[in-house]
């Protein structure tokens, strides 16, 4: 049985999680969703997650908050980042800290996949 | 009588008998002792006619006065003679003639049937008491002792009759004596009558007089009591113009003492000089003329005290009724305190007038049940109807702006409770010109049950103007404010707008790919399909608000559930919230009443208080940066909205310019943000307020009165105007 890479999604947007993991399949990923970054740490999937699709702004912890977490967990997982603010500022701050890309939404699915791309290559 | 002679036997029986007829005769008089004249007769005919076998006796008698005579006849049964004695009378003066001293001693005459022998004789010497008539059928009638024996009849009858007459003269004058003495005793005590009853009266005038003396004693002390003790000055004056009373109360107002004055002129005394000469020939005219002007009614002039100080009073003059030269009293009485009221009160009037003038306010008073109507000047201006117009509920109906008739109508059924009155209504003049009206009255009840109300009307005309042109401003200030705002909002609102249409493109790319699948995943298309739908839905849901708050339109009122108002807001924000890492907690209350305002306006003020709350906690990192919204049900039944931070709190140096108009703590803020609040919240009747919470930070609440329910006849709403009708009802009206 092939074990397809998992791609977790992190978002406070309920019709994020709802769509965004479909789509993740189609490309032929596993996909999990989660509501919070306290959700996802407290979860057992962090270390079978193979790239993480992290909203930049949440209540409570926020995307940038959840990438330092994990690195000092020692958990590299590549990051793509996506966020409703179009703030274009924000994007040279999280490729910075080694995100593999950061998303504007609305973003086309051929974008998510070049990023979701990159990202298992990198790995 | 030979023949008599011729028979001694029988001659001695008829003498024997004759003088026992005599001695019958004689004894007669002793009978009619003390008898009255008809007696007399009486016996004497019966006697007679039995004694002298006669056929009738008639007797005639004289009244010793001329009267008429006193007839008697006594005739036998057999003789066929006229019953009555003034017929036998009458019959004889037709034989004999009228007068009896001529008739012959014997007359053979008929009377009745047959021959009858007639025989007068007279009753005294002459006949002067009467005659004696006898009459017999027998032919020998009379015989010689026949003869003597009527003489001596007739003589004892002239006698007695002679005598009777005497007593009854005796009588007569006896009675006429006792009959006048008896009128002179009663003379006499109808006059000691009346002297006693002129004693008596005599008796009573004097009391009477003693009385008049005492009252008049009395009236003179009571004159001079009244005198000292009038409040009022009384002086009086002869007809010369002198003084001949001055009372003490005269005495304290003039200055003067009774004495110094008691005779000298009342010109040179208590009048002015200026007026002296018209006072002079006042008394002139009036002694030429009987006419004065001044008599008995009050005036008003000036008089003069000792000190030469002049000041007003009033006076009376009558003329005191007595006989000789005529004498004045003058009734003064200092009226400067009066005049000085009277004064105050004129003024106070022309201020009240002037005052309503300047301020565009009429009284009014209305007498319900009477439907009287008493305006003031400047109400009877208001309305444009002259001062001179008896005003109706009608007349002021007529100036009514038709549509705010109802609500006039239902003022005046409220007024018939005796319910206070506030409300505003519009008038249209006669030149079409439109008036606003603020009406306040206040109902009394009136000891008889009967209500009326006192008032005010003020015309609000140029106020109402200057609101809507002040709303006009305040409604353009808010709009720019707010898309000042909106623009700080850019972020949030990308976030809001990119939400559901990165929803949209995700969907949908992802139903693209499960139908280009082999086999096509069509139950995975359908689904993304209606995600799709939804999240376009969401997206125009954003969409409309944003176009609200941007876009610019003038005051609007409708009926604002604060909580879904609020909501809105929050949905707008969240995206600004969350970068700033603001933890936001709502508290909205279920039981919240239903305002009535501007939405758009009253967002506006929700979205200011919730940026200047998430400012206020920017740079702090030590603790959450927390932020509740909370809505309740505020007293008087309002509705309550607190945003509370938990931020760097405020400066109590600063408080009081909080609210001012470009006052700010922000580097990059304009400082109209409250400013621009705090006048929506006001045009909305509330109030906003900013208080230090207990711990960190600072709370800012507004509170709104609950929107009034509609009565008929009300338009349209506004929230710039919101008459109220006493408590329990309340009329809205746009101005």
């Amino acid at each position: 049985m092939v074990i397809r890479s998992l791609v977790s999604v992190v978002d406070d947007d309920e019709s994020v999680r709802e769509s965004l993991p479909d789509l993740v399949r189609e490309f032929g990923f596993a996909a999990q969703a989660f509501s919070s970054a306290e959700e996802f740490l407290a979860s057992d999937s962090v270390g079978q997650t193979g790239c993480l699709i992290l909203d930049i702004a949440m209540p409570g912890m926020s995307g940038p908050d959840l990438q330092r977490e994990l690195k000092l967990r020692r958990q590299d997982i590549p990051v793509i980042f996506i966020t409703a603010h179009g703030d274009e500022a924000v994007r040279p701050r999280v490729l910075a800290e080694g995100a593999v890309a950061c998303l504007f939404k609305p973003f086309s699915d051929t974008a998510l996949l070049g990023a979701l791309n990159v990202a298992f290559r990198a790995r | 009588m030979d023949a008599q002679f011729e028979q001694p036997a029988e001659e001695i029986k008829r003498l024997q008998r004759c003088m026992n007829d005599l001695v019958s005769l004689l004894a007669l008089p002793a009978i009619w002792s003390g008898g009255d004249p008809s007696q007399i007769i009486r016996t004497l005919l019966d006697v007679l006619l039995g004694m002298l076998r006669l056929d009738f006796i008639y007797v005639r008698l004289k009244d010793p006065v001329g009267a008429t005579p006193v007839e008697m006849v006594r005739a036998t049964p057999s003789c066929k003679l006229p019953a009555q004695s003034q017929e036998i009378g009458e019959t004889l003066n037709r034989l004999l003639g009228d007068d009896p001293q001529k008739w012959p001693p014997l007359v053979r005459n008929s009377i009745g049937d047959g021959d009858i022998s007639i025989v007068p004789l007279w009753l005294g010497l002459q006949g002067e008491i009467g005659i004696i008539v006898a009459g017999s059928h027998r032919a020998d009638f009379p015989g010689q002792t026949e003869r003597l024996l009527l003489s001596v009849a007739a003589n004892q009858a002239a006698i007695g009759l002679q005598e009777a007459r005497l007593l009854n003269e005796q009588k007569r004058v006896a009675g006429e004596l006792d009959q006048r003495v008896a009128q002179r005793t009663a003379e006499l005590a109808a006059a000691n009558e009346e002297l006693k009853r002129e004693i008596a009266e005599r008796t009573l005038v004097e009391e009477r007089l003693r009385q008049e003396e005492r009252e008049l004693n009395r009236s003179e002390a009571r004159k001079a009591a009244i005198l000292n003790s009038a409040l009022d000055c009384i002086v009086t004056i002869d007809h010369e113009g002198c003084i001949t009373e001055f009372n003490p109360a005269a005495e304290r107002t003039f200055g003067y003492r009774r004495g110094e004055v008691m005779g000298r002129q009342l010109a040179d005394v208590i009048i002015p000089p200026t007026f002296r000469e018209r006072h002079r020939r006042g008394l002139a005219h009036y002694f030429a003329t009987g006419e004065a002007p001044v008599m008995g009614r009050r005036i008003e002039m000036t008089a003069l005290r000792a000190d030469g100080s002049e000041f007003p009073v009033e006076l009376a003059i009558t003329r005191i009724p007595s006989d000789g030269p005529p004498s004045f009293t003058g009734y003064l009485r200092d009226i400067t305190e009066r005049k000085q009221s009277e004064e105050k009160l004129r003024r106070n009037e022309a201020y009240l007038a002037e005052a309503q003038k300047l301020s565009l306010t009429g009284s009014f008073g209305w007498d319900v049940s009477a439907d009287e109507h008493f305006w003031s000047d400047e109400t009877f201006r208001i309305f444009a109807y002259d001062v001179s117009t008896k005003v109706t509920l009608q007349m002021i109906l007529e100036r009514v702006h038709p549509e705010d008739v109802a609500l006039v109508r239902q003022a005046i059924v409220l007024a018939a409770d005796g319910k206070d009155l506030d409300y505003e209504c519009r008038l249209v003049m006669p030149d079409g010109s439109v008036k606003h009206l603020h009406i306040v009255a206040h109902g009394i009840r009136a000891p008889d049950g009967g209500l009326e109300y006192i008032g005010a009307v003020q015309d609000v005309t140029e106020r109402r103007r200057s609101e809507q042109v002040l709303s006009k401003v305040r409604s353009e200030l808010a709009h720019v404010t707010r898309v000042t705002s909106l623009g700080a909002l850019t972020a949030s609102i990308a976030h809001e707008v990119n939400q559901p249409l990165s929803g949209i493109i995700t969907n949908a790319s992802t139903c693209l790919r499960m139908l280009a699948a082999d086999p096509p995943n069509v139950e995975g298309a359908r689904e993304t399909a209606r995600r799709t739908i939804r999240d376009g839905n969401r997206a125009s849901d954003v969409i409309t608000r944003l176009r609200a708050l941007f876009g610019k339109k003038g005051t609007t009122t409708e009926a604002v559930d604060l909580n879904e108002a609020t909501r809105e807001v929050i949905a707008l924000s969240s995206g600004d919230l969350q970068r700033t890492r603001v933890i936001l907690r709502t508290d909205l209350a279920d039981d919240l009443p239903t305002v009535l305002g501007d939405r758009v306006q009253l967002q506006q003020v929700i979205l200011n208080l919730l940026r200047n709350a998430s400012d206020a906690m920017n740079g702090i990192d030590d603790r959450p940066r927390q932020l509740v919204i909370r809505t309740e049900r505020d007293e008087g039944d309002h509705a309550r909205l607190t945003v509370q931070d938990s931020g760097v709190g405020l400066d109590p140096q600063s408080m009081d310019r909080l609210f001012e108009a470009f006052y700010t703590t922000k580097s990059n803020g304009m400082g109209i943000g409250l400013s621009v609040s705090r006048s929506i919240i006001e045009s909305h009747h509330g109030r906003l307020w900013a208080a230090p919470n207990d711990g960190p930070g600072a709370s800012f609440s507004f509170s709104i009165p609950r929107g009034p329910e509609r009565i008929s006849g009300a338009h349209s709403l506004g929230p710039n105007w919101q008459p109220t009708v006493n408590d329990s009802a309340q009329i809205m009206r746009n101005p």
